[in-house]
């Protein structure tokens, strides 16, 4: 097979290869799946067509127009088409290269790329300096400012986007970053030694989550290693095609977790353990193969890991309760994980697990789509919660903040009954105190 | 195609029915046939019969070929609109209009999804057996204006035994129905047998009425494994032969094999030469008795390894594997070319032999699997399209099977229909004299030739400014 690999009108830095977008055969078995077409009814946003305008591009047919900018960020990135295409075509990983192509051909305009900039190049990277930015936003908590805002219905008066972060936002706590115990020994006996990856997004929206997270793999038995210089992991930068970035980042956290001696990776984000274990191929000729292998394979989001070791459900008391299990895109499409967190699930005794409808189908939040596509991802959000509520189940369960957000948003403005938590919040439950 | 054109079908059809900027003509130009592409002037996606109507108006005031469109699945390059024109999507008229359970039919409009109409049915305790491995995304019409096959092909039949009345409109606008919910009807010439297989040169079918019947009350699913294709091919005619008829008799030869356990890791046997999915259905004494002969047939031409599935979602899981098989396949190579020879099916074990001596006479590579009940096989050579060497030899390596294939009394497509692909064959098949009469049959329908031109006859493409990726194929 010829390698000849056209770039046609891509921009040579970053463009997606050729081979992979050649790929699809246009059977269409992705069409069923994609949320964004089955929004739109429209080929070009459906894998398939979003696949034929990157070969159209790629074979100079086409311009790197706006319109494939667009597409490419109307692509939610929820990866359902890879997991439905039997030729192994990634539409999702294609439009994130045409994402960094997009900075390429149509940079944002000045101001906004300023704040882009400073969001992702100084924000994001520095932990630090993300954790005090958000002060004022748990400062406005404290005073109730958002509370008066929200009974008021001020922030209909606020521009569509702040209105939208401003309620899916909850209550901020103290960043886990920070109080964390950088190791948390095994209790009973020892089965190992794992490393805790904390994402950013844990960290500072849900660090009772993340505690609850070091709590089990150290009741479990392991030694929990949780170090305080961990950077995002780039899946943020990704997913705003900022590919130097997250490139810089990864290689941060690549020597950083090879040299802590565990096992295991471990994390609780399936948005970041979907990213981590893409390091491989964003690193791919940047560092050393055997090293991102090695790192690769140590990679575990929180219910892999547990099914795969095995919970010690001896001392588990009772969660007498029905839940319905949401699979966030970056679980079960981005690392192919659907069957452990429902292993986790049912291991919990006293819990019943409804499954509803679609579980798989993404719920709109997809990074910082939710706050740019405010009407698409409300549509998607909706088909979402009518599943859930179809199940009359007493909580939802997830596995992803961003999951989360969307969803207890949701839950709140379509009043739902069901409680939002994390996997790790319900197994925590069932931990002796 | 100008601007005035364009406010007109907007107008008539729903702004946001209408798509003329280039990123959505790119992507309304192909269908899943490798290699062949073409640019439509505009696509069109009316949501009901009047948007319908005022498109075909246009067209013909502007003299605008019109190529129907369902989910582009198409395997011969059918809504591919080579003349450029209108592309007429029909996925926004996707209405099931109604379940008669009384006269046991269903009615839905062209753009539902296959599996949606099985599903809605199936909810009421009824069965639509048509099941092509497209069924997920494929549409009622194009499974109609194909003549679609499934993996239940062989005792339940194609989508023409199902097919009980149709509505539509010509390219002139005359709006037709033809046929009834009334088991037996003998009025008139049978316009509803024509249209179906039309490929979407006679009209354009808006209604479908489909007969239903009740599911069968029981299934087994046996996997059998051979470590040669021939023995596969005999162990099918001699199921066939000893009169016992099961649902679907499909096979995969071991490169299926291994791209189909890539994708959907079921544990299939990766080392061995073939396999054949079966499944009998129906009454449970009569599956029981079946399930044995066929089990007795298996040993007999000794079958390396003989599975039942143990329950019906591992049942389901294998029929669902073999539906991805096409594409699957589509893993090995960048360009993926399928072909639809269908033989008698006593032919199978020496079509087999000859794909075998073929791909080394012309050192092809070529994965073969397919409805073997049914004698339709696709042979699918895995090749890249921009090695034109390569691509010659395909073709060669299809043309002289072809000879063979319509040698032995078979036909060049059993299933996928003629489109573009296979326009050069047809006539080897049919003859000038065959093709004459099908052509009459073309003018009186639509005289104007205006739709899905360029299409089934070979000499409409002399007019075509074709635009493809790399060459037609076939
Ligand atoms: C992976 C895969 C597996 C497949 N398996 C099978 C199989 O098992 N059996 C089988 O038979 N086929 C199979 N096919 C081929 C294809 O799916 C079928 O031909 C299917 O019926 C096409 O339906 P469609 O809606 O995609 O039609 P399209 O591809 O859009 O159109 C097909 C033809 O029908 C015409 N048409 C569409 N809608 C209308 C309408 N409303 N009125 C008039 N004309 C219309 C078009 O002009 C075109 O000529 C497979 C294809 C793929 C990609
Ligand atoms: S992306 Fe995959 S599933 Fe979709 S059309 Fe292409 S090959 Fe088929
Ligand atoms: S990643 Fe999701 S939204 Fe994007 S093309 Fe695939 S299925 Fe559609």
């Amino acid at each position: 097979m010829p390698e000849s690999s056209p770039v046609g009108n891509f921009n040579p830095a970053d463009a997606p290869s050729y081979e992979s977008i050649l790929q699809c055969m246009r059977c269409g078995f992705c069409l069923a799946v994609c949320p964004t077409y089955a929004l739109t009814n429209r080929e070009r946003s459906s894998p398939r067509g979003r696949a034929a305008l990157a070969r159209a591009v790629a074979e100079g047919r086409l311009e790197f127009t706006a319109a494939v900018g667009e597409e490419a960020f109307f692509c939610l990135d929820c990866k359902a088409c890879s997991t439905a295409c039997p030729s192994g075509v990634q539409v999702g990983t294609i439009m994130e290269f045409c994402r960094s192509q997009e900075q390429n051909f149509h940079p944002p305009s000045v101001p906004a790329g300023i704040l882009r900039d400073f969001i992702l190049k100084r924000m994001l990277p520095s932990p630090d300096m993300m954790e005090t930015s958000l002060l004022p936003v748990r400062l406005y908590q404290r005073l109730g400012v958002q509370w008066a805002v929200r009974r008021l219905g001020l922030n209909r008066f606020l521009p569509d986007t702040l209105a939208k972060m401003e309620g899916i936002l909850p209550t901020l706590g103290r960043p886990l970053r920070l109080n964390i115990p950088a190791v948390i020994p095994a209790q009973g006996k020892k089965r190992g030694r794992v490393a805790f990856f904390l994402g950013c997004a844990m960290s500072l929206v849900f660090p009772d989550v993340s505690r609850q997270t070091a709590r089990i793999l150290a009741q479990q038995g392991f030694e929990v290693v949780t170090p305080a210089q961990v950077k995002c992991c780039g899946a943020p930068h990704l997913a705003e095609g900022d590919r130097e970035t997250a490139r810089r980042l990864a290689l941060i956290n690549l020597e950083l977790f090879l040299g802590l001696d565990c096992e295991y990776i471990v994390t609780d984000c399936a948005g970041c353990g979907c990213a981590l274990k893409e390091y491989e191929e964003l690193l791919a000729g940047h560092a050393d193969h055997e090293r991102l292998r090695l790192f690769r394979s140590k990679i575990r989001d929180i219910s892999e890991f547990l099914a795969e070791v095995g919970i010690r459900t001896e001392e588990l008391k009772e969660v007498p309760l029905s839940v319905t299990y949401h699979e966030p895109c970056h679980l079960v499409h981005g690392q192919g994980l659907s069957v452990p967190p429902r292993q986790v699930l049912r291991q919990i005794p006293g819990v019943e697990l409804r499954e509803m409808k679609e579980s798989n189908w993404c719920c709109g939040m997809a990074g910082s789509f939710a706050l740019k596509e405010i009407e698409t991802s409300r549509k998607l959000l909706e088909r979402k919660l009518n599943n859930v509520r179809a199940t009359d189940a007493d909580v939802l369960v997830t596995g992803n903040p961003g999951c989360h957000l969307q969803l207890a948003w949701g839950v709140r403005e379509m009043g739902l009954k069901q409680p939002v938590l994390h996997i790790v919040e319900l197994l925590g439950r069932a931990l002796p105190k | 195609m100008t601007k005035a054109v364009i406010d007109q079908l907007r107008n008539h059809v729903g702004a946001k029915n209408v798509y003329d900027e280039k990123e959505d003509l790119l992507v309304y130009g192909y269908d899943a046939t490798p290699e062949v592409s073409a640019l439509p002037d505009v696509a069109v996606f009316p949501e009901n019969i009047e948007g319908l109507r005022a498109a075909l108006a246009i067209s013909r005031a502007e003299g605008l070929p019109v190529t129907p469109r369902g989910a582009a699945t198409g395997l011969s390059g059918g809504s591919t609109p080579i003349n450029g024109g209108m592309v007429l999507g029909l996925t926004r008229m996707n209405k099931i209009i109604e379940i008669d359970e009384e006269n046991l039919t269903a009615t839905a409009e062209a753009g539902v999804i296959t599996i949606d109409l099985f599903n809605a049915v199936s909810a009421r305790g009824l069965f639509y057996p048509p099941d092509p491995g497209s069924q997920n995304v494929s549409t009622l019409g194009g499974n109609v204006a194909e003549n679609a096959g499934g993996l239940r092909g062989l005792k339940y039949g194609v989508t023409r035994n199902y097919v009980m009345a149709l509505t539509g409109l010509l390219a002139d606008g005359t709006e037709f129905k033809t046929g009834g919910k009334c088991v037996k009807d003998v009025a008139g010439y049978s316009l509803r047998d024509l249209l179906v297989g039309s490929e979407g040169t006679l009209g354009i079918i808006t209604e479908i009425t489909v007969r239903l019947i009740s599911p069968p009350q029981e299934k087994r699913t046996l996997l059998a494994s051979f470590r040669d294709i021939r023995t596969a091919g005999e162990a099918v005619s001699r199921i066939i032969a000893a009169r016992i008829i099961p649902a679907t008799l499909e096979i995969m030869d071991k490169m299926t094999i291994n791209c189909v356990e890539d994708y959907a890791a079921i544990g299939l046997p990766r080392q061995m030469e073939a396999l054949l999915l079966i499944e009998v259905d129906g009454h449970p004494a009569v599956v029981a008795e079946e399930a044995a002969g066929v089990r007795r047939i298996l040993e007999e031409v000794r079958a390396a390894e003989i599975h039942q599935a143990k329950t019906p979602a591992e049942a389901a899981r294998l029929a669902a594997a073999r539906r991805t098989a096409l594409s699957a396949v589509a893993r090995v190579s960048p360009t993926t070319i399928l072909e639809d020879a269908t033989v008698p099916r006593s032919r199978l074990s020496e079509t087999f032999a000859e794909i075998e001596r073929l791909k080394e006479k012309y050192q092809v590579r070529v994965a073969t699997f397919g409805h073997a009940g049914d004698g339709n096989l696709h042979p699918t050579a895995l090749a890249d399209e921009r090695n034109r060497t390569e691509i010659e030899h395909v073709h060669a390596f299809f043309a002289e099977l072809y000879e063979k294939v319509l040698a032995m009394g078979g036909t060049v497509s059993g299933e996928h229909g003629i489109g573009i692909a296979k326009k050069g064959y047809l006539l080897r098949q049919f003859g000038e004299g065959g093709m004459g009469v099908m052509r009459r049959i073309k003018n009186s329908f639509d005289p104007g030739g205006l739709l899905n031109p360029g299409k089934i006859f070979i000499d409409d493409a002399s007019s075509t400014k074709v635009r493809t990726e790399g060459g037609l194929h076939a």
